[in-house]
């Protein structure tokens, strides 16, 4: 739809002004996208964009569409108009779907994207496409990990599954990486131990992330920025601590209230 | 011991077949999902070619990729100039000859991972096991076309001479040396099958991708490339070892095809999952196999009763009992839905015209089409049967008409033998069959999908095999003249020569089918009311969601029973009808192929639907869809040819069937009309409102 981005020589080392710090890489950078399934949109509109080295929130209430944002940027959900430009090139069909992650996109879904049947080390090999895997750097992250390593990973606590999820990502060493509702299903003193792990994730490696989150607060609390869709369409966006601030507007988009 | 150890030791020729087969169908399963009853076919398929590269420099081209084969095959005449085969030179040495024929098996592979399955990936199973069904048709009747259906031509064995002519001694049994070569070779490729899955990225991706595709894509695994590198791999392995036992088995289109049966017991013991378990699973039922035939002929008190042919689903059975779960796991839940199962409305008029034009033509017509009709209309009960079972319930059976051919025996046993009259005789021959159905829904307890597609096949051989050959119990081999009386009831006959008012002279007479008219009304009748009935409600429960419709209060197995029941009391009563077409009983209609193609054209006519029933039954062999096709077009021997590249088609492109589609027309034609109707009406008021501001109205 917008020609911006689509055709632009070297996106990811491009300067950009407006919502990130000045000499920011742009890793995502959404335009106008309306996305969805069959047909209908689930998105409608949205503009969304995530730098090297900060961490985006992405809230919303049940339904808003964060998935489904998700799901468009890793080519498996249908771009209905708009683009979505990922690690400096424009995201193709579910045909080219795994191409997106071999750009340096790394996707953890909601039900953490681990492989039951394999073990805990072939896991986190499937990291990199080539060459060998170090685990060493997941274990750094997460030492839990590390006795595991030739424990089928359907063994695993949910918790662990999650480290393991992590890990592997933090292995991929990507560019882009999407964290689909990470607490989902975990006791609170398992996430609040995740989430500072996001923060040095991008910290540390310079990876643009983006999370979707149910906690809002614990979610604000390790972002640069937060977006809150309703109802697929985004109703305010900002730094975290602005968001924060305007406790009784973030309240009411998730109450729909706001219209 | 002697002999019997020569036996073990000379099977293992059978066995590497097996073994390889049985690998070949773990690696495609483990990378696509998919249980190919194709594969014996593709082997038979690599080996020919490399029969004729290595006899004459020869390279078959299978009749599809010349677009218009079909239609040429069908009226004779050459319309492309499309060769069938190319001409390489003359013969070539075995080596070239294999790489060249491997590589036919590679881009054979590759296509059909492209063509064929890539489309059917989200597909429910029936529709998978059709399509491979019909590519197992295509492929074995493509070799007929081009090999005509005998042995090949005597060729140069890819073992050199001195591996075959010599002998070894194992503890005073003389045994070519060659048995264990290819025993060897084939452990080997399990190894290096195993090595590959379990230590290379390719294996790890192909793993990762079969568990979870969406997840695998997220890591940018490619499910798709894995797949079609899988194919590729599986159909170069069941060539290679197609080509390297054809020398000390015998090789024709048909038994290779077949090895399919025991190569699936194998890998349904391994569970679609160990490459191992396969290999000596196979191995060791080759072994078995031959111990008992030498038993059946070497010691007059073993009873003759084919056990050696009965071992797989022996197998088959026990490793489901052991292995099966009496619900689905958690998360199998299939991704595409099966051909909606619609309710019949009861339309009097079409109905009765319909009944009118099938008793004019059986009582005016003339005898191919009295006959045609005649037999359509018991393929009709039959394919009702697989409707009840398969259409609503989504249980795949491949052993209909192993039930057909109970009845039939049935009927001789109680009718012609014990004098059972009529209506009692084929009621006692289809409540045999129902015994049989029963009997046959136990493994549908506990497995589904494929894997029950596997336990009816074997059944299904297992019934032809230890009821109707050897010693068993109906002995058709040694008594083939067992007639059956023509059916009658209050003094009037109506069997195919009893006597007629019009056309009386000529067999079968209007009498009988007339009788097969009423019988298929009633059963149509059955059906219909049944997918009404709060028990076709529960089929239809189980058929969407085994584990939603038990948390319902269904009780599931008495429902897979039932349906497993009426289904064979349906085949039966077919079953008894064709005995009383024919006046006795013949084995060859009931071989494991024609089972195949029951299932096949059942699902081309609307697996789901009474409607669909009866299309199916024209499509049946000597059917009057059939007779008509000879009288039209010269169909001849590319009829299975056709028949299976239209079961592809069907399922890629159409899974609802004839049915379906003629639905899907009917449909659009009404809303087209609708619409019309509609802009006329608008046309209309707006006219009339135009007019009535123009001017004053009257």
């Amino acid at each position: 739809m917008t020609p911006d981005g689509a055709g632009e020589p070297g996106v990811s080392g491009a300067r950009r002004g407006g919502s990130g710090e000045p000499g920011m890489t742009v890793v995502l950078e959404i335009t106008g996208l309306h996305a969805g399934y069959d047909g209908v949109a689930v998105v409608r509109g949205l503009d969304l964009r995530v730098g090297g080295g900060e961490v985006v929130a992405l809230l919303g209430p049940n339904g808003a569409g964060k998935t489904t944002t998700l799901m468009a940027v890793s080519g498996m959900a249908s771009v209905l108009a708009g683009t979505v430009v990922a690690c400096g090139a424009p995201v193709g069909g579910l045909r080219q779907a795994h191409l997106v992650a071999r750009r340096g996109v790394t996707h953890v879904p909601e039900n953490r994207g681990v492989l039951f049947q394999l073990t805990v080390r072939e896991n986190l090999r499937l990291a990199r496409l080539k060459g060998r895997v170090d685990t060493a750097a997941a274990t750094d992250f997460f030492p839990a990990l590390g006795p595991l390593m030739n424990r089928p990973a359907g063994l695993l606590s949910g918790g662990e599954q999650q480290m393991l999820a992590l890990g592997r990502a933090i292995l991929s060493e990507p560019k882009l990486l999407m964290i689909d509702e990470m607490s989902l299903g975990l006791a609170p003193v398992v996430y609040e131990e995740l989430m500072p792990v996001v923060r040095r994730i991008a910290d540390d490696t310079g990876a643009g992330v983006l999370l979707v989150e149910q906690h809002v607060d614990l979610a604000l609390a390790v972002s640069d920025r937060g977006y809150v869709l309703s109802h697929g369409d985004l109703v305010m966006s900002g730094p975290a601590p602005d968001l924060l601030a305007d406790r009784e507007l973030l309240d009411a988009s998730y109450l729909g209230l706001n219209r | 011991m002697g002999p019997y150890l020569q036996q073990i030791l000379l099977s293992s020729g059978a066995g590497a077949i097996f073994a390889a087969l049985a690998i070949g169908l773990v690696l495609t399963y483990r990378s696509s999902g998919l249980i190919n009853f194709a594969h014996g076919a593709i082997a038979t398929y690599v080996a020919y070619t490399y029969t004729s590269l290595q006899s004459s420099g020869d390279l078959p081209v299978p009749p599809l990729p010349n677009p218009l084969a079909p239609v040429e095959g069908v009226f004779g005449v050459e319309i492309l100039d499309f060769p069938d085969f190319v001409d390489l030179g003359d013969g070539w040495n075995k080596w070239p000859a294999l790489a060249g024929a491997l590589a036919v098996a590679a881009l054979l592979g590759l296509a059909f991972h492209f063509l064929v399955f890539r489309a059917l990936r989200y597909q429910p199973p029936l529709t998978k096991v059709v399509a491979s069904i019909g590519l197992m048709l295509a492929l074995q009747s493509a070799v007929v076309i081009r090999f005509g259906g005998s042995r090949p031509p005597p060729i140069e064995p890819l073992l050199p001479p001195s591996v075959r002519s010599s002998t070894v001694d194992v503890l005073g049994t003389i045994v070519p040396w060659d048995r264990f070569v290819l025993l060897a070779v084939t452990l080997g490729l399990t190894a290096g099958l195993w090595a590959l899955f379990r230590w290379t990225r390719f294996g790890l991706h192909t793993r990762a991708a079969a568990e979870n595709e969406r997840y695998a894509t997220l890591m940018g695994i490619s499910a798709d490339r894995q797949a079609a590198l899988s194919w590729m791999l599986a159909a170069v392995l069941a060539g290679f070892v197609g080509i390297l036992v054809a020398p000390t088995t015998s090789l024709t289109p048909f038994n290779f095809t077949l090895f399919i049966v025991p190569a699936l017991g194998a890998a349904l013991l391994a569970r679609f999952t160990s490459f191992w378990v396969a290999a000596v699973g196979a191995v060791g039922l080759a072994m078995a196999q031959n111990v008992l035939l030498y038993a059946e002929i070497d010691h007059g008190w073993f009873p003759d009763l084919n056990l050696d042919a009965v071992l797989p689903f022996a197998v088959i059975v026990v490793a489901m009992m052991a292995r099966g779960q009496v619900l689905p796991p958690r998360g199998a839940v299939e991704t595409g839905r099966l051909p909606q199962a619609f309710p019949s409305p009861w339309r009097p008029s079409l109905a009765l015209t319909w009944v009118a034009l099938a008793a004019a033509v059986v009582i005016w017509g003339p005898f191919d089409y009295r006959a045609g009709v005649t037999n359509s209309m018991i393929g009709a009960i039959l394919a009702l049967s697989l409707v009840v079972v398969t259409g609503y319930v989504g249980q795949i059976s491949l052993a209909q008409l192993a039930f057909t051919g109970v009845a039939a025996a049935g009927l001789a046993s109680f009718g012609a033998d014990a004098g059972i009259p009529f209506p009692l005789a084929p009621l006692l021959a289809a409540l045999a069959a129902t015994a049989f159905g029963l009997l046959l829904a136990l493994p549908a307890l506990r497995v589904r999908g494929a894997s029950l597609a596997i336990a009816t096949l074997a059944s299904a051989l297992a019934i032809d095999e230890l009821l109707f050959r050897g010693d068993g119990w109906f002995r058709i081999e040694g008594n083939p003249n067992r007639s059956f009386d023509d059916p009658s009831m209050f003094g009037v006959e109506f069997g195919p020569t009893s006597s007629f008012p019009i056309n009386g002279d000529e067999i079968p007479t209007p009498a009988f089918g007339l009788f097969v008219l009423v019988v298929l009304v009633l059963a149509c009748g059955a059906v219909i009311r049944l997918r009404q009935s709060r028990l076709g409600e529960q089929m239809l429960a189980v058929r969407a969601n085994e584990r939603a419709a038990a948390a319902a209060g269904v009780n599931v197995a008495g429902v897979k029973l039932a349906a497993f029941g009426i289904a064979a009391f349906l085949a039966g009563i077919a079953g008894a009808l064709n005995g009383y077409k024919l006046g006795s009983i013949k084995i060859d209609s009931f071989s494991v192929l024609a089972n195949l193609s029951i299932l096949a054209f059942a699902y081309l006519g609307g697996i789901s639907t009474v409607t669909g029933a009866l299309y199916a039954g024209t499509l049946f062999a000597s059917g009057i869809g059939v007779v008509l096709g000879e009288e039209l077009i010269e169909l001849g021997r590319y009829e299975t040819y056709v028949a299976g590249v239209a079961l592809i088609v069907t399922a890629v492109v159409n899974p609802q069937g004839i049915d379906g589609f003629d639905r899907q027309q009917r449909e659009r034609v009404k809303r087209w009309l609708r619409r019309r109707r509609a802009r006329r009406a608008a046309r209309l008021t707006a006219a009339s409102a135009a007019a009535g501001a123009q001017g004053p109205g009257p």
